[in-house]
């Protein structure tokens, strides 16, 4: 069902108008791990736009090269590196590797992550240990290989955290990510708790529905029109708008953010009605778990 | 180019943070009648234990921390429903719990509140979000301007903080 015609559908300003001037991030450089492609492509970029050099990370090197190429074209430096960000000694390489080629970095963009539609009692202890630990586990190591490194030059900086907007509700068919997603956020507050005296911020985008090209939404065969009209906002998000939230948080401006979760999703994860669908178990969806195949 | 050129700003409560971040935006604040925003602000109560708490004093926080705001935004909704236009609702006030059982009981229900009616009011394009905290720094008022902003327009129904005590 289409959205109706006299619904009014607020939009973002084009990606060409970001919310702040091009050289907020100058003489910055961020690391964004998954950067390559999808959402972390999208924080890479919105960086880019501020003017921040951009060390994309990611466990498949093409497609970090093809992220960095693309973000290259805002005109800022950029270096691909190849990290498996679950272990400790690939992770202080890659820190290695983008402040020898970039300087030191002094922004991190927690993204890598994987998720798919899964019954619980299907996940096997592989599945499980890579969604969970490259998201939480991954974030941890990065984000204390970051402060260590900021610890040691005396000066802060700033970490942002992609969550998701199914972290306070459960999400039912997909309960390796759900526990991932939530670890993300509610060690936002305790990072930020620990490393406030040291001028180091984390926050964290809880996002919604940006279908994309490597996205499990995006790859849908009846496309992304079909999602539009479940959301409240009556769209599904823009991932430029994304970006900038992102990174917004990361900025001057919001100096004095730090220990939040910042829900964007269109109100897609809030209550609609009392009154609900018929409820049927995951593993009785003929659509598959996520109930919309 | 600011983030609410040509927008207007009904700023109801006192903030010097917020009234020159949304003027920094390009924003022009107006007293009352028809504005494209409202941001509603309250002073937070006194934080008094609740068997010391006259009743006429509990009566006063809900008031102004619900009541009245609920009744606001209701009539702003339905002003911006009626011109045809889209508009955003911030509420500002202290964290749930940082002061009496007064101001947890109104912070609390604003809170649910806002995703109600950010919910209630999406297919208009009127978005509603709160921010509690006890900041009153250039952040809140930048924070308060991207609420605002179409740059926010993916962002309805939600409650945030600021600081770490937030």
């Amino acid at each position: 069902m289409p959205v109706p015609a006299h619904h009014r559908v607020a939009m973002p300003p084009p990606f060409a108008q970001p919310p702040y001037p091009d050289d907020i991030f100058a003489g910055q450089t961020v690391l964004v791990t998954g950067g390559g492609s999808g959402m972390g492509l999208a924080m890479a970029m919105a960086f880019a736009q501020g003017g921040a050099q951009v060390a994309v990370v990611g466990r498949n090197i093409d497609r970090a090269q093809q992220g960095a190429a693309q973000i290259a074209e805002l005109g800022v430096a950029t270096h691909p590196i190849a990290c498996d960000v679950r272990h400790p000694a690939q992770v202080a390489a890659a820190f290695d590797e983008a402040e020898r080629v970039l300087g030191p970095v002094s922004l991190l963009a927690n993204n890598a992550g994987a998720n798919f539609p899964v019954l619980a009692e299907d996940i096997s202890n592989n599945a499980w240990n890579a969604v969970t630990r490259i998201a939480i586990d991954g974030t941890f190591l990065c984000s204390t290989e970051f402060a260590r490194r900021r610890i040691a030059r005396g000066e802060g900086g700033a970490i942002v955290i992609n969550s998701a907007q199914y972290i306070w509700t459960g999400f039912p068919g997909d309960a390796h990510s759900a526990a991932a997603k939530t670890a993300q956020a509610t060690m936002v507050h305790k990072l930020a708790r620990d490393w406030a005296g040291h001028g180091i911020r984390v926050n964290a985008v809880a996002a919604g529905f940006f279908p994309h090209e490597t996205s499990n939404a995006g790859r849908r065969e009846a496309g992304i029109e079909a999602l539009q009209a479940m959301i409240p906002a009556g769209r599904t998000g823009s991932i430029h708008e994304f970006g900038w939230l992102s990174a917004m948080t990361a900025t001057p401006l919001f100096a004095g953010m730090t220990g939040q979760v910042i829900v964007q999703d269109g109100g897609e994860s809030l209550r609609r009605s009392l009154m609900m669908p018929d409820f049927i178990p995951p593993r009785e969806r003929a659509e598959g778990p996520w109930g919309w195949r | 180019m600011g983030w609410l050129e040509n927008r207007t700003v009904r700023l109801v409560g006192t903030s010097p943070a917020i009234a020159t971040a949304l003027e920094a935006q390009g924003a022009r604040l107006v007293d009352a009648g028809d504005c494209d925003i409202l941001v509603h602000v309250i002073a937070p109560p006194v934080d008094r234990a609740a068997h010391e708490m006259r009743y006429e004093e509990w009566r006063a926080t809900l008031d102004a921390g619900l009541d009245r705001r609920f009744a606001l935004a209701r009539d702003f909704a339905i002003e911006r429903r009626t011109a045809g236009m889209g508009g955003a609702v911030i509420f500002i006030g202290a964290p749930e719990q940082a002061l009496g059982s007064d101001h947890a009981a109104a912070a609390g229900a604003l809170g649910n509140l806002t995703k109600t009616l950010g919910v209630e009011w999406a297919r208009d394009g009127i978005r509603v979000n709160a921010v509690l905290t006890f900041a009153q720094t250039p952040t809140l008022g930048n924070v308060v301007a991207y609420l605002a902003s179409d740059y926010a327009a993916y962002v309805t129904g939600a409650v945030i903080g600021i600081g770490l005590d937030d």
